[in-house]
């Protein structure tokens, strides 16, 4: 619909509309400098304590340091693998376990109270046996952000399932189709928009689920930074590990933004 | 003229926790080839019902339902489905009963083309018309070539001038393709410029009271509303539907 016989008042509208826009984006990036300029600024006077509250600056150099060394790429690369294998469990697993419980109403009914109460369990509470059973190796990080994703992915994907439109069932029923064409031309098309929320969702979950493993248990990664920082008092590491942290988190979501426009298109209806 | 659609003596019932319910009782009445039959009643009585035992999708408890063709279904929304184009919902039930050969497809789209779709077949459904929806869903029923067609209330959810519009539309197709349907409203001004013949259901549980043929022949919906006996029979089914 590219119309360039537009009337005088759209043309305003239309620049109106994308002075708004850039307004909106200037004042983003004034903020974060105004926050990084005081932070700057107070720890320079010493007014607080750079010691204590990190700075800019000191967060730059310690990145430096850590990047000529190498060694930010080696915990960047634990952490990221961690995430990603356990992300990619817990989807999968989530997605297929709620596919079981979509196709069978008893399995369903049978399992929803163990479910409720893996929900509403805080899996930290099970670090110690996850040592004890998957020793202080990757895996069991991998194990705890499956632990940590997993119930959240069926949860979101099944209601979505089980809310599919009845009456289209019915059309397709009319049409002669069984269980298993309905899943396919219905079911997990239409759960589409629920699937990507639940990615979005499921990429924060990650990050928790591999950030607490390494609390626990880690020798590697950028929770080992943090938590090795605090404990030696070097809050410059805790800062740096921290700001990477908001990087990688921010650059998870935009691939599943993108996911989502890739996939997601004609839904609207 | 030989019988396509025979409800004999045919009761249900719908069990829940709470209950039974007695949807019909005991009813009997039957469908010839080339027909349009409409089927009015008061809310509430069970005619969706009637069409889910129609097209063998609930068992009746009691009594025989016995059919002597295909059936194509259409119900009150398009039920489009929204991530498809109009050509590939129209193929949905060539996919389904597994007939989407060059020939099946060919044919959906000359019908489609026939009927004034040719220029949306690659647009998807949400850049249609309400009207232009509710056409490609009727293509969509008809694309495996089936006997009857069931409609339930399928202009309920258009707007009235819409309606009307979508509803002579629909009374063309189905008379030039020669089918047999049935038809499920509440709207008796519909059943009445559509239909060739007219059964009235009692409240729940559903036995058919009255049916009547009506004797407009082959004039069309649009058409019928401007005759004196529209009028006549709009009074009687009334009287009869609040009897």
């Amino acid at each position: 619909m590219k119309n360039k016989n537009y009337s005088k008042e759209h043309v305003r509208f239309l620049q109106r509309r994308k002075r708004n826009l850039a307004i909106v984006w200037i004042m983003r990036i004034g903020v974060l400098a105004l926050l990084l300029g005081l932070w700057e600024l107070v720890t320079a006077l010493n007014w607080v304590d750079p010691f204590i509250m990190s700075s800019p600056s000191r967060i730059a150099n310690t990145l430096a340091d850590l990047s000529s060394d190498g060694s930010l790429y080696y915990h960047i690369g634990v952490t990221l693998w961690e995430t990603l294998a356990g992300f990619a469990i817990a989807v999968v697993l989530g997605f297929a376990i709620a596919l079981a419980l979509w196709w069978s109403d008893t399995l369903r009914r049978v399992l929803e109270p163990y479910i409720v109460v893996l929900n509403a369990l805080p899996k930290i509470a099970l670090g110690p046996l996850i040592i004890i059973w998957f020793g202080t190796g990757n895996e069991a990080i991998v194990f705890m952000t499956v632990l940590v994703g997993l119930i959240v992915a069926i949860m979101h994907v099944l209601s979505a399932f089980i809310a599919t439109d009845a009456n289209k069932m019915l059309l397709l029923r009319s049409m002669g189709a069984g269980k298993l064409q309905i899943l396919w031309k219905l079911v997990i098309p239409s759960s589409y928009p629920a699937v990507i929320s639940m990615l979005k969702v499921n990429v924060g979950m990650a990050w928790i689920g591999s950030i607490m493993g390494e609390y626990i248990v880690s020798r590697a990664g950028l929770g080992y930074l943090i938590v090795y920082g605090g404990q030696v008092f070097k809050l410059d590491l805790v800062m740096s590990a921290t700001f990477v942290l908001c990087l990688l988190a921010a650059g998870m979501y935009a691939l599943v933004v993108l996911l989502e426009k890739v996939l997601v298109k004609n839904t609207d209806s | 003229m030989e019988n396509i659609l025979t409800f004999r003596n045919v009761t249900h019932i719908y069990h829940t926790v709470r209950g039974e319910l007695v949807a019909a009782q005991d009813l009997s009445f039957t469908v010839g080839r080339g027909e349009f039959v409409a089927i009015i009643g008061p809310s509430g009585c069970g005619k969706t019902t009637l069409l889910s035992l129609a097209a063998g999708l609930l068992k009746p408890s009691e009594g025989t339902v016995e059919s002597n063709g295909t059936f194509g279904y259409m119900l009150q929304k398009d039920e489009l489905f929204p991530w498809r184009t109009i050509e590939k919902n129209i193929f949905l039930p060539l996919e389904v009963r597994h007939k989407r050969t060059p020939t099946e497809k060919a044919r959906a789209i000359a019908l489609a083309e026939k009927y004034g779709l040719a220029d949306f077949l690659k647009s998807y459904p949400a850049q249609l018309s309400g009207g232009m929806r509710q056409r490609a869903a009727l293509i969509r029923t008809l694309a495996t070539d089936p006997d009857i067609l069931l409609l339930d209330e399928p202009f309920s959810a258009l707007d009235y001038q819409t309606r009307l519009n979508v509803c002579e539309d629909v009374a063309t197709i189905i008379r030039s393709e020669k089918k047999t349907a049935l038809l499920i409203t509440h709207d008796i001004s519909e059943a009445i410029s559509l239909a060739d013949r007219v059964l009235v259901l009692t409240a729940r549980p559903a036995r058919v009271a009255h049916s009547h043929t009506l004797d407009f022949g082959d004039i069309p919906p649009l058409k019928r509303r401007e005759q004196p006996l529209f009028s006549v029979w709009f009074e009687r089914l009334w009287g009869e539907l609040n009897a």
